[in-house]
């Protein structure tokens, strides 16, 4: 956030305003006898007709911390480009980007949301990584009528999990998402685990939770259908310290492939307590936690040969549109700025910007937030992690984009002690496959 | 309690005392506070959608102020299970809406609905007392939440979004909460001054000094705490509401989550425990830190706690006993004694 979106915050009618709310001290009641007045609508534009204000909302601290990770770089790209304007239709705009950080909790997400809808006035906003922040950004921008376009939550916690019925072809008329489902992952699962011969018995931890909900009801059939049998000692609640219970079960009923979804710390405690109790499977497969290689070091030797999956790499040969950045560049670059090692955030993260940027030149007039909705419904744009095409399904507000299967291994060379190599590209064959999985720990 | 400069001066004899509620000046100072609540109402009318809804998150946070003061200020209860009654205003909206009520009845519903399970609630932790009592509270709301977490059809874990908002156009909608808001907020507070300025103010005020001791003198302490209790679960459940209405979305981990009690003890504690201005001061602070300080992330929050020990540890009596000293008129809340003799100061409390 800029100084001067501070300043925009605190103009002097508002300090007025603040300073009578000392008068509430002691008074009675009063009905609401104003409520006949009519309400006072929004100045269009606020004098800024020439500019387009993107908000940006991601979780930089919180439990989702680690998502929010390489935002600064990114945002540093598309500032670069977006800060030379946009020419639309002709006619030339500035383009100003606002970020602002969910906390990683929906409560703070939808303030920070509503604060850019109605203080910064966003034509467009933009939200990316876990149900948390994302679903509240999404409701409030399809309330206030404000197009969003928003990643990195599984599709089905996305869309369902705010309301959508299964019979809906497009729920929200605001609200746009590109991310994998649970197709894609029963893909790199089912196309991954036959790598390492096993008892196709998965146990499962699946909390209960967005994700862990919207996994149990779709990704266990389909899992089924393929030829596995699942173990499901049930939900467990996030933040759950001891799971004696479950790892007896696993090995009770020998599970040889285990699979969770679970939030960093509570797998960094269930895997400790599983190497403690003697629970071994062949195949760790891991979502939503492993996805970076700081998540997998802090397991310290636990954390070598986990499988995971990944929605981009620095592998796949795609380009942003926006940027003319390759994702090879795009890896290599933020290493060298940051001297971090590279995480699937990037090419998401970038992709919003690919996205936005296209849906505000398909627009008539991207000052008209309807008009860009509308585009963004049949946008179709070339980013890191992919072609996306809005209105080819799953649903109307919805691109399933893949996610591929791979493994943390040790690295050979370079820097950094861990390096994620993809074992399986079902979903997106364009993509290269480095290596086969390998048992963990054989 | 605290000292205060001279409101009036009655003449007469030089060591007569009086005791006195209000003066003329007091009595105008709320007339003028009064009318300016009421004034609130047309700040929709007025000002865009960005005042609007920066002013409802401010008066929720008031009201959740206020309603920990009256606990803990008041009544000695120091609860850190407020959350409770917030989630369950919350997911009531919710439920509510699920059975056919439109989403303004169902979170006054709500409220009333949060006030009974207070007074469930109450009949149980009332038997605790201070560190018992918090704990206790923390347990309630967690096991709450826990229960809301297991059930899927409020979204359980996933969380859930306030449907049927939709149909009102977004300037209507924030005009409507806002309102709503603003009018939980003047009844709470007009509660309260009326808990004070009667009878059961001297009582609640002797319960704030020492509990047992006003029990020895004859003060009826547990219809009182129940009261407040009560007051209190109303009070939180309309914010839980609210701020369902004013995000549409909640899960359960985040609005049964503790940060509402550190809130509120931070606003309270900054404020003014135990006065009937210091909460709204210091719900106005936190609000202005949120929003100035909030981006800066985890230091945003170390810096919450490092104010709230300082306060703790150098002003406990928070900001507005610092303010009110130095104000001319008062509330006309406390009693006053008042005499002319230049020995003696005027007593407020």
């Amino acid at each position: 956030m800029t100084p001067s979106d501070k300043a925009e915050l605190w103009t002097p009618s508002r300090r007025g305003l603040i300073r009578s709310g000392l008068g509430m001290a002691g008074l009675v009641a009063a009905g609401p006898v104003l409520s006949a007045c009519s309400v006072k609508g929004d100045d269009p534009g606020g004098g800024s007709g020439q500019t387009i204000k993107i908000g940006f909302v991601s979780p930089r601290t919180g439990a989702a911390a680690a998502f929010g990770e390489p935002d600064a770089y990114v945002l540093g790209l598309a500032r670069d480009v977006l800060g030379k304007g946009l020419t639309i239709g002709g006619k030339k705009y500035d383009v100003q980007v606002i970020d602002k950080d969910g906390q990683s909790d929906p409560q703070r997400g939808a303030q920070v949301a509503n604060d850019l809808i109605n203080a910064d006035r966003v034509d467009l906003m933009l939200t990316t990584s876990t149900p948390e922040t994302v679903n509240p950004v999404s409701d409030a921008c399809e309330a206030a009528g404000v197009p969003c376009i928003s990643t990195v939550v599984p599709w089905e916690a996305w869309y369902f999990g705010r309301g959508a019925k299964p019979t809906d072809t497009k729920a929200f008329k605001y609200v746009y998402h590109f991310c994998f489902g649970v197709q894609q992952f029963a893909n790199a699962y089912t196309t991954m685990w036959p790598q390492v011969s096993t008892n196709q018995k998965v146990g499962v931890m699946w909390p209960n939770d967005a994700d862990g909900n919207a996994v149990r009801t779709s990704l266990g059939p389909l899992l089924q259908k393929a030829g596995y049998s699942i173990v499901d000692p049930g939900a467990y609640t996030n933040g759950t310290n001891d799971y004696s219970s479950q790892i007896a079960k696993f090995k009770a009923e020998n599970s040889e492939i285990f699979n969770t979804f679970p939030l960093p710390p509570d797998f960094a405690t269930f895997w400790q307590q599983a190497a403690q109790q003697g629970y071994q499977p062949k195949i760790v497969q891991v979502a939503k936690t492993g996805l970076f290689a700081s998540q997998v070091e802090a397991l310290g030797a636990l954390g070598v040969g986990v499988a995971g999956a990944a929605y981009w790499t620095p592998t796949y040969p795609y380009t942003s549109s926006l940027t003319g950045i390759s994702s090879k560049e795009l890896g290599a670059g933020y290493q060298k700025k940051t001297g971090k090692q590279w995480t699937q955030q990037l090419g998401p993260s970038l992709a919003l910007f690919d996205a936005a940027a296209a849906a505000l030149k398909a627009a008539p007039d991207p000052k008209d937030k309807g008009a860009v909705a509308t585009a963004i419904s049949t946008l179709a744009v070339q980013t890191p992690v992919g072609n996306l095409q809005w209105g080819k399904g799953p649903n109307g507000n919805v691109v399933a984009t893949p996610i591929l299967g791979g493994q943390w291994t040790a690295a050979k060379s370079g820097k950094y002690p861990l390096d994620f190599v993809l074992c399986e590209s079902s979903s997106d064959p364009n993509v290269p496959v480095a290596a086969q999985l390998q048992p963990y720990r054989a | 309690m605290t000292t205060a400069p001279a409101a009036t001066r009655p003449a007469g004899n030089p060591t007569q005392l009086r005791i006195t509620r209000s003066t003329s000046a007091s009595r105008i100072t709320s007339g003028v506070l009064l009318a300016v609540g009421v004034g609130l109402f047309a700040v929709p009318t007025l000002f865009g959608t960005n005042a609007v809804v920066q002013l409802t998150s401010l008066f929720i946070y008031m009201i959740l102020a206020v309603m920990w003061n009256a606990l803990a200020g008041y009544g000695g209860m120091v609860s850190v299970g407020q959350q409770a009654f917030i989630g369950f205003g919350a997911y009531a909206t919710i439920w509510l809406t699920q059975h056919g009520v439109s989403p303004f009845p169902a979170m006054v519903l709500a409220a009333v609905s949060a006030a009974v399970l207070a007074a469930l609630v109450a009949l149980l932790v009332l038997q605790l007392k201070g560190g018992q009592l918090a704990v206790g509270t923390w347990v309630i709301a967690e096991a709450l939440g826990l229960l809301i977490v297991l059930d899927t059809g409020l979204g359980g874990g996933t969380g859930i979004s306030l449907q049927g908002l939709n149909s009102y156009t977004p300037e209507l909608r924030h005009a409507y909460i806002y309102w709503l808001t603003l009018t939980f907020l003047l009844a709470i507070l007009g509660a309260l001054f009326l808990l004070l300025r009667l009878k059961t103010g001297a009582a609640l005020q002797a319960i704030r000094d020492d509990e047992e001791a006003a029990a020895s003198l004859g003060v009826r302490v547990r219809p009182l705490k129940f009261g407040i209790f009560v007051l209190a679960g109303f009070g939180c459940g309309a914010a839980g509401a609210l701020i369902l209405a004013n995000t549409l979305f909640i899960q359960p981990q985040s609005i049964f989550g503790v940060q509402y009690s550190a809130y509120m003890i931070f606003m309270v504690l900054v404020g003014g425990l135990g006065t009937f201005e210091g909460p709204i001061l210091g719900a106005i602070i936190f609000f202005v830190a949120q929003q100035q300080f909030a981006d800066q992330g985890a230091w945003y929050l170390i810096g919450l706690g490092a104010v709230a020990v300082l306060f703790a540890l150098f002003l406990p009596r928070g900001l507005w006993t610092v303010v009110s000293d130095r104000l001319p008129v008062q509330l006309p809340l406390g009693y006053r004694l008042s005499t002319s003799h230049p020995s003696m100061k005027e007593q407020h409390g």
